[in-house]
């Protein structure tokens, strides 16, 4: 009996030393009196701060109070990835209050300090396009799908870049592709007819049209290249039966509509 | 020699004739075909919207969505613009 209950005592100590040694030791705080540290610390803080407050307001939409955090972080210089982040950020801040040339500068400085950002790549496309840049719109695809010869993103951008910039073979490669991996994407679908279109393939064209309309039979711009693709090769009757059909749905694009409308009514006039 | 006032007004009749059907000449000249009309409203699809914010730990590594989405295959994970509604 007593030894049973030393046994226990020695026991039940153990396991308090065991759990007790299971404690990390604390570590010493990192003390400097040095002024260049202290200076880099109170930058880190700052940088840190604004990115939390640039972050949670871009997160709110409220792009007008995010990029003043980001300026001042861009102008603090802060090492990679705050400073290639930073610039993105910024990017996307002036991109949403509508300031495309500062936010391709801001994409553009995130891709000078980070080459691979694909992120920035991607948005500098988005806002090339919308201010009407397709020149180097096409050098960051290209340099995109370089990088990333997978990423359904560069092939879609490259491929209405292609598109804009009337290079319909390329456009037909990259959307070709993508349809590849992406079999029952109807979008792609269309824009490879356009593509075909473009270079007189009218039976390919035909066909992509019809699969496009086939996964989405709402596509009313899709059933407008068919329209028009038919009109094209002869076929009146049914171009004007497509053209009826997406007046009269138009899925919401009225401009469409009003077109679609026009074009039957002058197959029936001439 | 004078012209007769019958002969004046048939001559600017003439000219005003000569005139409209010039005129309509240059505006079929100038009017668009159906098809080149239609064809001028086809136009590539849209791009895609713009990525989203990064936080301050960068494009690097798993957490971020952005860069995620920048190289993927597919184009849901992608966020490239959706199908019109069925």
């Amino acid at each position: 009996m007593r030894f049973g209950c030393i046994a226990a005592a020695l026991l039940f100590a153990w396991f308090g030393v065991a759990r007790a040694q299971m404690y990390p030791t604390p570590r010493p705080v990192p003390r400097s009196t040095d002024a260049p540290t202290l200076h880099a610390q109170a930058v880190q803080r700052e940088v840190t701060e604004r990115f939390g407050i640039g972050l949670a307001a871009e997160n709110r939409n409220e792009w007008d109070r995010a990029a003043p955090e980001f300026e001042r972080i861009v102008a603090l210089k802060p090492p990679e990835p705050q400073g290639s982040t930073a610039h993105y950020d910024l990017g996307l801040a002036y991109a949403h209050l509508g300031r495309n040339d500062d936010a391709a500068a801001q994409f553009r400085a995130a891709i000078a300090l980070d080459p691979g950002f694909l992120a920035a790549m991607a948005n500098l496309i988005g806002v090339d396009l919308a201010r009407g840049n397709i020149k180097e719109a096409r050098a960051v695809a290209d340099g995109f799908l370089a990088i990333a010869p997978d990423s359904a993103r560069a092939l879609y951008s490259r491929g209405i870049v292609a598109l804009a910039g009337d290079d319909a073979r390329t456009a037909q490669n990259d959307f070709g592709r993508l349809i590849a991996s992406n079999p029952s994407y109807a979008v792609a679908h269309y824009d490879l007819g356009l593509a075909e279109m473009q270079l007189g393939r009218s039976d390919d064209a035909l066909r992509e049209f019809q699969t496009a309309l086939g996964l989405a039979p709402r596509y009313a711009r899709a059933r407008f290249a068919l329209a028009t693709l038919l009109l094209k090769t002869g076929r009146r009757a049914d171009a004007r039966v497509a053209f009826d059909e997406v007046a009269r749905d138009p899925n919401g694009d009225s401009a469409l509509a009003n077109l679609a409308g026009s074009m039957r009514d002058a197959i029936a006039i001439h | 020699m004078v012209m007769s006032r019958r002969s004046i007004g048939r001559f600017l009749f003439s000219g005003m004739l000569a005139l409209a059907a010039a005129g309509a000449a240059v505006a079929y000249a100038n009017a668009p075909s159906l098809d080149a009309r239609s064809a001028d409203a086809l136009i590539g699809s849209e791009p895609p919207a713009l990525l989203a914010p990064i936080t301050q730990a960068g494009r690097k590594g798993w957490e971020c969505k952005p860069e995620q989405a920048a190289a993927a295959a597919d184009r849901h994970a992608a966020m490239l613009p959706g199908d019109p509604s069925r």
